[in-house]
C-alpha cells in the first residue's frame, strides 16, 4: 500500500485557507449585494452582513479544517428552513394563508419549483407548452429562471445539486443528523432505484392527465410550503398524503436511519440528477492505494451511493450527491473529489478546491436571498 | 491518452467554473432567452387560452376565451371555456354567452360577487356546467365545462 497519498491532506494553514477564501469573499460580495451595496436600511444591512460573513466563514473553515460536509450541511439546512419561512411568509402576506386558492390557479400565480421539471418535459415536447399554473418570466419563482438555474447546476454539479442546490434537501439532511447513531441499520439499498419508478410514474401520469401529478398528489414538501385549500374530500386526502410523507420520509426515517430517505427513495428530480452525474466534470474518486477498506464511508453515505464491493473496486455509484460526508469520515483522504478523466489519487487538492469553489458559489448565492429575507424579518420582529 | 483525458476533464471543469460565475449575473438575460423558446408558454388548460372576443359594459369588460380541449397529442372530448370580467365589476353579473359566435346563445352565467355565488344555466348540449368560479385580482373569472360533441 502506497502511504504517500495520505500526505495529501485537504487541511490548510490559516493563511493559505484565508487566501483560498478571498476569491469567494469577493465574488459572493458582488453577487449578494448586486455590486451596489445599499446600507440605508439597518435591518437589511445586518441581514446581508451576517449572511455574507457567515457563509465566507464556513467556506474558510472547509479549507482550514479539510472537512466539507460538516460546514456544507449548516448552510444547506439553513437554506431549507429559510426558504420555507420565506415562502410561507410571502403567502401569508399576499393570501393570508399557506394554501393557494382557485384565483391563484386561474391567474397562474403558483410559485414554480424544480420538482415540476420531470413532469413538464413530455408535455413540453409534445404540446409545446408547460403544464403548470405559474409565470414564464417575472414574478416570484418564475419558470424560466428556475429551469435555467437547475439546468446549469445539473450540468456542472450533476447530483451534487441534491446536496448543494436543492432547497428541500436540507430538511431530511437536517433530520438525518439528529441522532448520533442510527436505530435502523439494515436497509436494502435496492430502494435507491425507487425514484426512477416514481419518475416514470409521474412523467407518464402528468403527460396523460396534463396535471403535475407529483405536486398534486405526492410532494412531501407541500407540508412546509403551500398546498391546495382543504375544501373537499379530495383536497383533504391530498393534504393527508403530503403530511404523512413529510412525517415519514423527511422526518421519522431520516432520524432513525441517518439517511436522506426522501431524496434516496422518492424524489423524481433526484433520479434525473442521478443520470446527469454521468456527464458532469466533477466526480468522487477512490484512491485504492490509500484506502484501508474500513468502510466508514459506506456507513456514513446518506444516499446509498457507496457499497463495500464498489469501494474494493474503487468505484462510486452514480447515486452520489457529492455532499462530502464520506470524505469527512475518511482519515486517510482515500475518497476524494475528483475531475472526470483525471486518475484517482492524483490532483486531490486541486480537484477539491475547484469543486468547492463551484458548488459553494452556487449554494451561497442561491441561498442568500431567503437567508437575508429571514434574518431581515427576524431583526424587524425583535427590534 | 491519459494526458488527453486529464486535459479534457480539467477543461470541462473550468468551463463549469465559468458557467457558475456568469450564471447569476447573467440569469435575467439567460432566463429571457430561455423564456422565448417555442415550448415556454403556459398550457391553455392553465392560462385559460387566448381571448376570443371582448365586450364592454361601462367600466367592466367581458372577455370570452377560446374553448380549451387540449390533450397530449390530440384534443380531448371534454374541456372548458373561460370567461373573465375585468375592471369595475358589479355586485350582480348575469350574462348570456355565445362562446363559439354561431349566433346561438350557449349558456347563461350569473355571479353574485358579494356572497359570493355563481350559477351556470346551459343552453347548448355542449355545455355541461360550471367549473371554477372565483374573484381574481383583475375582477372575476369563471370556467364553464364543455364537451366537444353534444
Amino acid at each position: 500500500m502506497d502511504n504517500s497519498s495520505i500526505a495529501v491532506s485537504p487541511k490548510k494553514t490559516f493563511g493559505k485557507a484565508l487566501l483560498y477564501t478571498l476569491p469567494m469573499f469577493l465574488v459572493t460580495f458582488m453577487f449578494i449585494t448586486g455590486g451596489k451595496p445599499d446600507f440605508s436600511d439597518p435591518a437589511r444591512t445586518v441581514a446581508i452582513l451576517v449572511t455574507f460573513f457567515g457563509m465566507n466563514l464556513l467556506y474558510f473553515l472547509m479549507h482550514y479544517s479539510g472537512k466539507t460536509d460538516r460546514y456544507r450541511a449548516i448552510i444547506f439546512v439553513i437554506f431549507a428552513l429559510t426558504l420555507s419561512f420565506t415562502l410561507i411568509r410571502n403567502m401569508i402576506l399576499i393570501r393570508n394563508s399557506m394554501s393557494f386558492s382557485q384565483a391563484d390557479i386561474l391567474e397562474c400565480k403558483i410559485p414554480f419549483c424544480h420538482l415540476v421539471i420531470p413532469m413538464m418535459i413530455l408535455p413540453a415536447a409534445l404540446t409545446k407548452s408547460i403544464i403548470f399554473p405559474g409565470t414564464i418570466l417575472g414574478g416570484f419563482a418564475d419558470i424560466a429562471s428556475m429551469v435555467v438555474l437547475w439546468l446549469a447546476a445539473t450540468v456542472v454539479l450533476g447530483r451534487g445539486f441534491c446536496s448543494w442546490g436543492c432547497f428541500y434537501g436540507g430538511w431530511d439532511d437536517g433530520f438525518s443528523r439528529l441522532r448520533k447513531k442510527p436505530l435502523v441499520k439494515k436497509i436494502s439499498d435496492s430502494w435507491k432505484w425507487m425514484p426512477f419508478a416514481v419518475l416514470l410514474l409521474v412523467a407518464l401520469t402528468a403527460a396523460l392527465t396534463m396535471i403535475p401529478t407529483y405536486c398534486n398528489w405526492i410532494c412531501p414538501f407541500k407540508a412546509v410550503t403551500e398546498f391546495e385549500k382543504v375544501t373537499n374530500v379530495e383536497s383533504a386526502v391530498k393534504a393527508g398524503v403530503f403530511i404523512s410523507l413529510f412525517g415519514g420520509l423527511v422526518v421519522a426515517l431520516p432520524v432513525v436511519t441517518r439517511k436522506r430517505t426522501q431524496c434516496s427513495f422518492l424524489c423524481p428530480m433526484g433520479a434525473i440528477s442521478t443520470l446527469s452525474n454521468r456527464i458532469t466534470p466533477f466526480t468522487m474518486k477512490i484512491d485504492t492505494n490509500a484506502c484501508t477498506q474500513c468502510f466508514k464511508c459506506v456507513d456514513s453515505c446518506p444516499m446509498f451511493a457507496l457499497t463495500r464491493e464498489g469501494i474494493k473496486e474503487g468505484t462510486v455509484s452514480m447515486f452520489c450527491s457529492k455532499c462530502g460526508k464520506c470524505m469527512d469520515s475518511c482519515s486517510r483522504n482515500a475518497i476524494h473529489f475528483g475531475i472526470r478523466g483525471v486518475p484517482a489519487g492524483t490532483r486531490k487538492n486541486f480537484s477539491r478546491n475547484l469543486f468547492l469553489f463551484v458548488s459553494f458559489l452556487f449554494m451561497a448565492v442561491f441561498s442568500s436571498q431567503p437567508i437575508v429575507f429571514t434574518l431581515n424579518s427576524l431583526y424587524n420582529l425583535i427590534f | 491518452m491519459n494526458k488527453i483525458k486529464t486535459t479534457a476533464g480539467i477543461t470541462w471543469a473550468f468551463l463549469g467554473l465559468i458557467l457558475m460565475i456568469i450564471l447569476f449575473p447573467g440569469l435575467s438575460g439567460f432566463s429571457k432567452s430561455f423564456g422565448t423558446l417555442p415550448f415556454m408558454k403556459i398550457n391553455p388548460r392553465y392560462s385559460g387560452g387566448e381571448v376570443a372576443f371582448t365586450q364592454s359594459a361601462g367600466a367592466c369588460t367581458l372577455a370570452v376565451h377560446k374553448p380549451v380541449f387540449n390533450g397530449l397529442v390530440r384534443d380531448r372530448n371534454t374541456g372548458f371555456v373561460q370567461v373573465d370580467w375585468r375592471g369595475k365589476i358589479p355586485d350582480q353579473i348575469r350574462d348570456t354567452i355565445d362562446y363559439d359566435n354561431d349566433n346561438v346563445p350557449d349558456f347563461v352565467i350569473a355571479v353574485d360577487t358579494k356572497k359570493p355565488a355563481s350559477d351556470c344555466c346551459p343552453l347548448s348540449g355542449r355545455v355541461t356546467g360550471l367549473g371554477i368560479s372565483s374573484r381574481t385580482s383583475f375582477g372575476w373569472a369563471a370556467r364553464i365545462n364543455l364537451r366537444k360533441t353534444p
